[in-house]
Parts: C-alpha cells; structure tokens; sequence
C-alpha cells in the first residue's frame, strides 16, 4: 500500500511547510513517510515541488503515473504536476494565479481558464479554492497552505484524521493562530468535499 | 519548541521527522564532534543552518570558512589536535578542497576525521554532476554512503569508529536524494565531550607532507586501506537482503538502493539485494561470495560504474564466469538520478519481463516555464539594468560577459542575458582577464561578494599583474544568498552570530593594486549607470562594487520594522510602453487584460522600477496607505 502525494507552486508560498505538516502528522502516528523537496535555483518565484510518499516505499521519487493526491498552490504548477498522474488522482488548486515572468517578459498574459481546464478534463476529482480568500476569511492570508491541507484531507486517499492534523497544527501554533489555522483548515476540507460530491461535470473557478 | 532545538536537547529513543541534513547535524552531535567547518553549497547548507543555531550550546567549534580548502585544513587541524572533526561540502567544493584533501590522507587522522561530499546527481544547483565516489580511489579514503537520514546519522557514528581505528580520514558521500530527504529518525544518545580540549602533538613523520615523508606515508596508507578491506568484510553497514533468490543477486548502494527497493516492489520481483554502506574498499571476500552464489549479478548504481567496475574485476580476478549486467553493456544511463521507472526500465531487459512507463496524463510541453528568476527587490537586477544601459550608451559591440557562481547566475536567463561563461567559483575573474589577452572585445565580468572572497582574489592579482582591460563589477548583497543567507567575511556577523572583523572588498580592491574602483548603491539606478559608463572608458582593470543588501535579508529587515511599502501603476499615465515589463522582468509586475500591473504581494518596494530609467512616464508611483 502506499499513497503518493506532489505539493507544488511557487516558492515563498508555503509549499514546503505544508508537506512537512502532513508528513510530520503522518510520521508522528507511527507511519512509514518519505519527502523530499526541489526548490532548484531560485530563492523566490521559482517552481518548487514537493514529493510525499506514505506507505511501502523507499524513494522519495514517485514513479510516473503514481501520483494519487496533486496539491497546486498555483494553477499552472497543478498542471504541471498532474502529469504524472492517473485518472483517479485528485488534483487539488489554489486558483490564485501567479504570472510566471517568462510570460510578462514577452508582454503575454496567463493563459486562459479554458486552456487549464482543458488539461485537467481526464481526471475525475478536481477542485479549483479560492484558497486566499478563504484564507483571509479564516483570519490571515498565510494561512492558504492550511486550507490546501484541508481540501487535500476531503479527498478520500489521504490517510490522515481532522484529530491528528490539529494535533500537529497545536505543535506549531498557538493562540489566535492556532484558531485561524484550524478554521482555515475546515473551510477546505468543507469546500472540497461538497465539491467532490457534487461531482461537476464542468470544471469552473469558485 | 521548534525543530532545531529538538535536534540539540532530544532524548534517546525520541523520534524526529527529519531531512537528511538535519539528521546528519544531529548525528555529529551523537559523535561527540566537536569541531565543524564548511563553505555553503547545496545540498549540504542545512547543515551549517543548524549548527550555527546549536554549535555554542553544544560546544562545538563551528564556522563557515572562506572556502572549502580553507575548510577541511581547519577540519584536519582538530583531528590532529585529538578532537572529533568533520567538514562538509558539495560535490565541486571536493574539487576545491582537494589539494589538501589528498595531503590529509597521508597525514591521516588522530581523532576521527570525517570529509562529506554532498552531491547533485540531475545538477538541480550545480554546474556538474560528478561522482565523488572516484575521490575515494583517487585519494585511497574509505568512502560511507547512506541511503536516507535514519542511516545518514547512524554512519556517521561507524564513519568515525573506522577513522579512529585506522587512523585515516573517511569520506562520507550523500546525494541530494539523501540530504534532501525527509523520514523519521530516531535519537540515540549524546555523550558529554564538555571539557575537552585539543592538543597537538609534533609528529613530523606524519604531519609534515615532504618528499622524504610521504614516499613512507604512502605505503603506510596502502597497508591501511589493505586492512581496511579485510575489516570491511565484517561490517554490519554492508548489508545482504536475502530473498531466496538464488538466481538473481543485485549490488547497490546510497539513494540507487531505494529506486531498486521500489522497482522490485513494483514489478514484484524476487532477487537477493546486496547493500553496500562502505563503498571504498569494497569487502572483497563476502561480495565474492554473493557473486559466486547468484547465477546473475546486477549492479545499481547512479552516475559512474563505480561499484560495476569492481565487482567485474572482483570475477576476473577469481576466475569466474558470471553474468554481470549494469551500465557498462547499456542497461542503466550514466547521467542524471534514478528513479524507480529508470531502474525498471534496465531490469525489464535484463530480466526479460514486461515493463512500459505509463503515458503521462497531461501535455505539458505547451506550458509557460517558470524559469528561475531574480526576486522581487533584488538588487542585481537593479544592477543587470544599469550595465545593459551603460553599455548600450557606449554603443559598445561584441562585449563578452564572464560570469560567476551565485543568485546572479541567474542573469544568464532573459532578458539580461549576461553571461557568457561560467565554470565554477571565481573562475569568472581568471576567464575574463584571458579573454581580455585574446581578444580586442570589452571585457564585462561579474562577480559575488561571497565568491569574490572564496576563490576571486588571486585571479585579480593576476589581472593587475598582467595589465588586463576589464571592467569587474562585484555584486555585493552582503550574504551568501543561493544558499540559504549564510554569512560571509564581508559582513560583521560570523557563522555562530558573534560580532566579527567586516571585510572591505573595495579596500581589499584597492591594496590588491586596482586604481579604479567605485563602489555604488544598485537601487540608485543614475549613481550604478554613470560609475558603469565611467568604468568602461578606462583601459585598464576598472571595479564597480554594486552593494546593496539581498532583497530577502531587507525583507525580513523590513517585516520587523514593519517599514514595507508597495508601489503601483497609475494606469492612467501608464502608456504600455511595456518597457517595465520586458527589460526590467521584475516577478511582481505582470501583464493582465492588456494593462501592466503589480502584485502587491510580491512587490517588496524597493522602488527601482518607478525610476525615469525604467519608466519614462513615471506612471509607477508608491502605494499611499489608506487609514483605517
């Protein structure tokens, strides 16, 4: 048995902390889970994925067509993770966009809705949030990699329970914070499950 | 309580979740090692980002040295002193090291001693992808390659049992599938090592590397790598997996184990997996038992044939006609890491079974790139800006730009494009004052503060010397920054936090014998374009020091004075000359239903782009705050 999971968005935000949240979640409940990070040249604004692997495995490295939980901070690093993927993955997407400068150098704009959707249409289970501003309803705009969490935790694959991922969200917050992160956490699980079950035949933004 | 103080006070038996490197900084703790040196380079920096955090605490001498040579002579100095001592590097900076490294090796070591190379199989931040296991053979080291942390803290403790033992340095080799990894670690104890103290002892025959020494030292060390060898056939990091299989035997090692691990898991196959820990000298007597007791024998290994090579003269030398299978008869590439399809791919040929890698779900080759890009507020880009101006001023034509190792690597990439060679650390300086004997071309170099220490002085001296025409412009952002903000000579703070001599690179510049140098502030666009185009007129070495704190330093600077302000476009006045966007190439400004806008949550203000330079209309102007 083993569950493989790819992070992936932009670096600054967040993308990192939010693998080693479930990771740590998962290794602290006596799991077997490997992770690694690529956050390659640059500092900020570069790609940075995170590969997260629960189960019977040794690598860090998912194998092509592993992949069974896509978790996007950006709409265009969903897709590009997706591809390793299967029809069943569920890829879940922040659908705040961040223009890559390879685009806004050649005076191009990001591409259109359709022209995501249209890559994604063989999967089963995709969701697009407005992790942001479901972030900054839950109290603070940092907080979108805990609703990502959130929607990651309404898909049916992600062996982890609300009880043990608050546990961890208690070892790194307190406070005000600890609440904010716990409602954040909520609204995606909320937002993503009723969006499951509703099994769209279209995709569309929030 | 925050990770790395749990990496310093755990408790045996305590589990952590921990990345490769971090499981290695407390597994030095484990080894009662007291001295630790390094210079920066991915992927072994976490390490020096925890024990500049603990090392005090631990009593543990820490710093990061001004290059990897200087490092590793710092390292060998505690081990002759009587004090555990390791020195950690990536795999380039071996290169650097090495001159020295291969004289330790004869010196040998009193107290432990342990070298760690950190290589970058796939080049994710690295120029090369250089297997440091042939240091090993080259330098006559035992060499110790973990798998993942657990074992990346637990060699180590064997790493320095063999040192000591044998009185010899050790090698430990990580990729960055393994420092970069993260799993749960469990904690063994620390032993108290308060209260010792090094102390050197003479021993000429040993320490003192001259001709009449080393031609006995020399066969000293091959007598120990020989009893090395037999010692290793005993050794519980050498491990065999037996699966009954007695048909197929695999040799593997380091992070190649855990994509074989997974591949027969895959392809649900049955083979005997021989694991080797110590990869140099190889433990001849039970490897050729596991050869002579397999029909077939395959070798998984990333990068060289290193173990392949072995293992086939292993059956040469015994007279045995095996089938051996690896990279050497095209199974398996030489180049880039494995992952678990790689090495099925090579196992479905030679085992003859079926294995297709599933087609990819999405096209993607039609996606923007996100290209590693300078962030928002870096002062290099501000600088890039202001030599692109000054030279296109000049109407200067065929400049040749040698560039350096560093975040301004990056203005290699549109639309700066400004880097015409790069090889390895403060190479930049020796190509250019070449390239300036060879040719008639302007000569346009870059270099960091922090590469400009570690390896840029000598090649000036030698530019001086030889009267070489260039312009060097060194881009001071007053840390070592692609690697994680690490300290450098040039700023007051040393590695553990303590206050410390600031270096001057313009004073160092200037006793170096160069007349012409300037040293400017990049965000003041008009100040950097007028120094660059005064440099250029020179015929002679002219140096503009561009100096500006990293735009992440000034970020965290600003978030705690919580100074931080943003600028916008007043679309109004905004004519889309797009020039903003296109020359300047700042991540936070971007195009959006036909206007030019910014993100304010990527704009950090540093302003530069509101300059007439960049925007003529001055339609960029800071956002007013509104009140609540």
């Amino acid at each position: 048995m083993q569950t493989n999971i790819i992070i992936s968005g932009v670096g600054g935000q967040g993308v990192i902390t939010a693998g080693y949240l479930i990771a740590d979640t998962l290794s602290s409940k006596g799991q077997n889970v490997v992770m690694s990070e690529i956050h390659g040249l640059a500092q900020r604004g570069g790609s940075v994925t995170v590969e997260l692997r629960i189960g019977d495995v040794y690598s860090p490295i998912i194998p092509q067509g592993k992949v069974d939980i896509v978790i996007g901070f950006e709409p265009i690093e969903a897709v590009r993770a997706a591809f390793r993927g299967h029809k069943d993955t569920y890829v879940l997407i922040n659908s705040e966009k961040q223009v890559p400068v390879s685009l806004s150098m050649n005076a191009m704009e990001y591409p259109s809705d359709d022209f995501i959707f249209h890559k994604l249409q063989g999967f089963k289970h995709v969701v697009f949030l407005d992790a942001s501003s479901m972030a900054i309803k839950a109290g603070n705009v940092r907080a979108v990699n805990t609703v990502m969490i959130g929607a990651a935790m309404a898909s049916s694959v992600l062996p982890i329970s609300l009880e043990d991922l608050e546990t961890s969200l208690s070892k790194r917050f307190e406070g005000k914070l600890l609440d904010i992160n716990k409602r954040a956490l909520q609204s995606g699980i909320d937002y993503a499950r009723n969006k499951l079950r509703e099994n769209i035949g279209t995709l569309q933004y929030p | 309580m925050n990770l790395i103080n749990q990496i310093l006070t755990g408790k045996a038996g305590e589990r952590l979740f921990l990345l490769g490197n971090e499981a290695i900084s407390r597994g030095l703790l484990e080894a009662g090692v007291k001295v630790a040196t390094t210079y920066p380079g991915t992927p072994s920096s976490e390490i020096g980002d925890v024990l500049s955090q603990i090392a005090k605490r631990a009593g543990m001498y820490f710093e990061f040295s001004v290059n990897e040579k200087v490092a590793i002579e710092m390292a060998f100095s505690g081990s002759v002193s009587g004090l555990r001592s390791f020195v950690f590097m990536k795999h380039v900076g071996l290169n650097v090291a090495s001159d020295s490294f291969m004289s330790t090796v004869y010196s040998g070591a009193k107290a432990g001693f342990v070298i760690m190379s950190a290589d970058d199989p796939s080049m994710f931040s690295s120029q090369n992808e250089q297997d440091n296991r042939e240091y090993s053979k080259l330098a006559h080291v035992p060499m110790i390659e973990p798998s993942n942390p657990q074992e990346a803290k637990d060699f180590l403790k064997t790493a320095y049992e063999i040192s000591e033992k044998f009185s010899i340095p050790v090698l430990f080799r990580t990729t960055t599938r393994v420092s970069h990894q993260r799993s749960t670690v469990e904690l063994s104890g620390i032993p108290d090592t308060s209260g010792m103290k090094g102390m050197f002892v003479y021993d000429k025959g040993s320490y003192v590397d001259l001709p009449s020494n080393s031609y006995s030292l020399k066969e000293r060390l091959v007598k120990k790598m020989r009893e090395i060898e037999k010692f290793s056939n005993t050794l519980g990091i050498n491990k065999l997996i037996e699966n009954g299989a007695n048909d197929v035997g695999i040799i593997t090692s380091g992070e190649a184990y855990n994509t074989l691990m997974d591949s027969l898991n895959e392809n649900n196959l049955r083979a005997d997996v021989f694991k080797i820990g110590m990869t140099n000298p190889l433990p001849s007597s039970v490897l050729f038992n596991f050869l002579n007791s397999h029909e077939r024998i395959i070798v998984v290994e990333e990068l060289d044939d290193f173990l392949e090579e072995s293992v086939r003269a292993l059956a040469q030398e015994n007279g045995l006609s095996k089938n051996i299978n690896g990279k050497m008869d095209g199974y398996f590439p030489y180049s880039h890491e494995y992952n678990s399809d790689v090495v099925s791919l090579g196992l479905s040929k030679i085992l003859g079974f079926d294995f297709k890698i599933p087609q990819p779900m999405v096209e993607i080759s039609d996606l923007p790139k996100r290209l590693p890009v300078l962030c928002p507020g870096c002062p290099h880009r501000a600088t890039f800006y202001a030599v692109k101006r000054a030279v296109k001023m000049a109407k200067l034509e065929n400049v040749i730009y040698p560039s350096d190792i560093g975040c301004y690597s990056l203005g290699s990439y549109p639309p700066f494009e400004m880097a015409d060679t790069m090889l390895a650390m403060g190479a930049s300086v020796g190509v250019a004052t070449g390239l300036a004997k060879t040719t008639d071309q302007r000569i346009i170099s870059f270099i960091g503060d922090s590469t400009f220490f570690h390896s840029g002085i000598p090649a000036i001296i030698d530019a001086v010397r030889n009267k070489s025409v260039m312009t060097l412009i060194v881009l001071d952002n007053r840390t070592t920054a692609m690697t994680g903000q690490q300290p450098n000579p040039g700023v007051p703070i040393d590695g553990v936090g303590e206050l410390s001599y600031e270096e001057s690179i313009e004073n160092i510049v200037r006793s170096l014998g160069v007349e012409n140098v300037v040293t400017v502030d990049p965000y003041d666009l008009k100040s950097t374009l007028l120094a660059v185009s005064s440099a250029l007129r020179y015929e002679g070495i002219s140096v503009v020091i561009a100096k500006r704190e990293c735009a992440i330093l000034r970020d965290n600077r600003m978030r705690r004075e919580k100074t931080w302000k943003t600028f916008e476009i007043d679309q109004d006045k905004c004519t889309k000359c797009m020039r903003c966007v296109t020359t300047f190439s700042c991540p936070a400004i971007y195009m959006d239903e036909g206007s030019v806008k910014i993100n304010p949550t990527l704009c950090d203000g540093c302003g530069v782009c509101a300059e007439p330079y960049v925007c003529p209309y001055r339609a960029i102007k800071e956002v007013v705050p509104v009140a609540d």
